[in-house]
């Protein structure tokens, strides 16, 4: 069963390329990853030396926000501010039935790593501001308080389906008509927790990531937020706002298969994607090309491989795919959020970004990656983007194009 | 049309033990009473709490088989518990396979698997980035516990876990009743887990969030009361079953109470770790979501609060309600003085009062505080609500309340 569309109007992010949409976009064509060395925190000790890091905050991006909030929260403030200027909105949404849905997995965890190391060193002493944005929910509280949301403010922490699953709570939201117009967004930074952990499964790549390719061997970490304004059909035309493109779809649905594993055989990513089509009342026949998960990591290339090939059958070999990952890292709970806006933005200017990355594209896979250049999509009109997290949850949205950028 | 919603099981654990009886007794305060917290790390500061109200002891290895349990968190074991518990109430238990093919699983968790990240980091700044355990890093995510429970069920609809601290359990509530209401899952086990590990007790007091010992030593919660200083930290799981009530009606299973309205906001005038004073506005948004769903005030014969001792909480809870009801306020109880913050303890007794399965009177309270100028009931029995209002306003600005309907009881069939 079919919803009522939703129309982006404003995009906000913050990425290894810089601060802004336009920086992102220039960087995702350039085909040149932003994952290098990084400086984040010593890693002097840790097997892989990776990262997509965000480069230092220009002075206006500082400006205004306390000083208890963690990067994450300044990140996502940064990317709030860009999107809500673009979509010709106020920076105060008081008035508006506004609500705001985020995705984050580790919210200010880099802080909290500062203060456990104080609690723990030798002085045993830590500031306990330090933890004034802590959990998950950190950054969303953080852009919501700031924009004075009177509205649903809901952060989901399903690691790194998390965004796309926002996306999905705040549809639900607007068809509803619980809000006319909602935040939507997500927020991580680098810390030592998620860059040890993924390196202890062994799950990160020593050199930037290669999804898709043969020689492929983990993921990247990145780091970053990105902001959707999403709002109804009806406050969109009210405004008289430009639609940059219309969020149709999500569906999710979980694999149920193992903890860190995808299902091999990609049936919970293709139930999620199956899911997302019917909530957009539309067919895979209609999907133009599509920003997959894209990890690097062998499995799950592999499962999202097989994935392509159940939704699209004999047509999985000619839909052009690309990885948002390659590009910029994995920004985990906010991965969902980062992919979609890029979606957006190559609906709207009728390119797919390449998927960088050293190696050759693994035939065996049959897919249609999008490498070296970017691919001119004039006629596009339908895209997904598809995400899946730890533990077997997957989610997937269908966006179309609105008007021309 | 929206299918109405019903919840058909419910189940917790938590200090007072596990079941609804457990926790119905807990209600009546026959709960034991908080526990001395390890404060031997060294995270706690002098004069600060010493006592939450823990799940120690209490064995879950008839509900989480122990070759299971090992490859799982705490709070992950507590979320299993009382997913099976509630799965059972509404005879769901041991389906075939396939069975739970499109079951959503939704998790809400104010702070996440806290041992599991304090070992963790404790790996990685005591050895080495190396030494990190990749089993801890896999529980180490907020979303471990539905994963969990979907992984031992077989449970493969959407699955997502919600993090906004005290509101944490309704907004869960609200995106299950969204999920079954709208077709996208057959029904959805709605999950609230909390752990109060020593480092969190410490946090959360060093926050001055927590009661503080009292002359005799005890730490107490006192939901509205003129003495409160803080709430009573404590641990364990509440789980429902949701089902659209039609479908439970057509296999025969009895509903403890009915969905009528979810409604969410949030008050931007919070800080990040305390209560703000934006009542107006919550108590706008509670009022329009209300006129939504058809719900009038004047038909909430009960609110049970989630004040929970709180300063400032409890302070715009009250103020909320009195702009809500004006001067016809219904009976309002506190269920936190009996079963303190986080666990998910508030939904479960919401659901066992529209039930008629636990009367819930506000222990702890006893010195009306004229700020707030609302004494809640302290003395059962109460009537039996037949539409009650479940409040949780979160420290941080996020609030979420649900209207529960009292459902007339009726034979269960065998399904």
């Amino acid at each position: 069963m079919s919803g009522a569309r939703a129309a982006i109007t404003g995009l906000g992010a913050v990425s290894g390329y810089g601060w802004g949409v336009e920086a992102l976009w220039r960087g995702v064509l350039s085909g040149q990853t932003a994952i290098r060395g990084f400086s984040r925190f010593d890693h002097a000790g840790y097997r892989t030396l990776v990262a997509a890091q965000v480069p230092d905050a220009p002075a206006h991006a500082a400006a205004g926000h306390g000083l208890r909030l963690s990067l994450a929260d300044r990140f996502a403030l940064e990317a709030v501010a860009e999107a809500l200027a673009a979509a010709r909105l106020p920076g105060r949404l008081d008035d508006l039935e506004a609500g705001l849905f985020f995705g984050s997995s580790t919210g200010g965890m880099w802080e909290s790593e500062e203060y456990f190391a104080g609690l723990t060193g030798p002085r045993r002493r830590a500031r306990i501001a330090l933890l004034d944005s802590q959990q998950p929910s950190g950054p969303g509280d953080a852009v919501a308080r700031a924009c004075g949301v009177g509205g649903p403010v809901e952060t989901i922490a399903s690691a790194c389906a998390s965004a796309t699953l926002a996306l999905g709570a705040a549809l639900a939201a607007l068809r509803a008509g619980e809000v006319e117009l909602a935040l939507v967004g997500g927020s991580d930074s680098l810390c030592r927790l998620t860059y040890a952990g993924f390196n202890s499964l062994r799950a990160v790549d020593e050199v930037p990531c290669r999804p898709f390719r043969a020689e492929r061997a983990g993921m990247s970490i990145g780091e970053g937020a990105a902001l959707l304004v999403v709002e109804s059909e009806s406050s969109a035309a009210r405004r008289g706002a430009r639609v940059l493109a219309w969020l149709e779809g999500v569906g999710a649905s979980c694999d149920a298969h193992h903890m860190t594993s995808p299902d091999p055989e990609g049936d919970g990513i293709a139930r999620a994607v199956a899911a997302a089509l019917a909530d957009a009342g539309t067919r895979a026949e209609a999907i133009d090309f599509v920003n997959v998960h894209g990890t690097g990591t062998p499995h799950n290339d592999a499962a999202e491989a097989r994935m392509l090939r159940r939704v699209f059958g004999a047509r999985a070999a000619a839909v052009p795919a690309t990885s948002t990952k390659a590009s910029i890292g994995h920004y985990l709970g906010a991965a969902g959020a980062i992919e979609a806006l890029v979606t957006v933005l190559a609906l709207a200017r009728g390119l797919v970004p390449p998927t960088p990355g050293a190696g050759t594209v693994d035939g065996a896979l049959g897919i249609d990656l999008v490498v070296g250049a970017p691919r001119a999509v004039p006629g596009a009109r339908r895209a997904l983007s598809t995400n899946l997290a730890f533990g077997g949850a997957n989610a997937a949205c269908v966006l179309a194009r609105g008007e021309t950028a | 049309m929206t299918p109405r919603v019903a919840v058909t099981g419910v189940g917790a654990v938590g200090a007072f033990g596990t079941g609804s009886d457990a926790l119905a007794a807990a209600l009546a305060g026959h709960a034991p009473a908080p526990a001395a917290v390890d404060r031997s790390a060294g995270y706690h500061r002098p004069g600060g709490a010493r006592r939450a109200r823990l799940a120690v002891g209490v064995d879950l290895s008839a509900l989480v088989p122990p070759a299971q349990a090992r490859r799982m968190s705490p709070p992950a074991r507590f979320a299993m518990a009382a997913t099976r518990l509630a799965l059972a109430e509404a005879g769901l238990a041991g389906l075939p396979a396939g069975g739970h093919a499109r079951t959503a699983i939704v998790a809400g968790t104010a702070f996440g698997p806290a041992q599991v990240t304090e070992q963790l980091l404790r790996q990685i700044f005591g050895q080495g980035p190396e030494a990190a355990s990749p089993a801890l890093f896999t529980e180490s995510v907020a979303s471990a516990s539905s994963s969990h429970i979907a992984l031992a069920l077989g449970a493969r609809g959407p699955n997502l876990a919600i993090t906004q601290r005290e509101a944490s359990d309704l907004l869960a509530l609200a995106e299950g009743v969204r999920l079954v209401a709208t077709g996208a899952a057959e029904r959805a086990v709605i999950v609230v887990v909390e752990e109060m590990i020593p480092l969190l007790h410490a946090v959360l007091d060093r926050f001055r969030a927590l009661a503080l010992p009292g002359a005799d030593g005890e730490e107490v919660a006192r939901p509205f009361d003129r003495r409160r200083s803080g709430v009573v930290g404590a641990e364990g799981a509440a789980a429902l079953v949701l089902e659209p009530e039609a479908a439970a009606e057509e296999r025969g299973a009895r509903a403890l109470a009915t969905v009528a309205a979810t409604v969410r906001g949030f008050d931007p005038s919070a800080p990040a770790w305390d209560w703000g004073e934006g009542d107006a506005g919550l108590a706008r948004r509670l009022a329009r979501g209300l006129a939504r769903a058809g719900v009038a005030a004047g038909s909430l014969d009960l609110v049970v609060s989630g004040a929970s001792g709180a300063r400032r909480g409890d302070r715009l809870e009250a103020a909320v309600l009195g702009r809500l009801f004006g001067g016809a306020p219904p009976a309002v109880t506190a269920p936190k003085g009996a079963l303190g913050e986080y666990g998910g303890g508030l939904l479960a007794a919401a659901v066992l009062v529209a039930a008629g399965r636990a009367l819930a009177p506000t222990l702890g309270f006893a010195e009306a505080d004229p700020a707030l100028g609302l004494s809640p009931v302290v003395a059962g029995p109460l009537a039996r609500p037949r539409r009650l209002l479940v409040s949780a306003l979160a420290s941080g600005g996020a609030a979420a309340w649900a209207v529960l309907d009292a459902v007339e009881p009726r034979p269960a069939r065998a399904v």
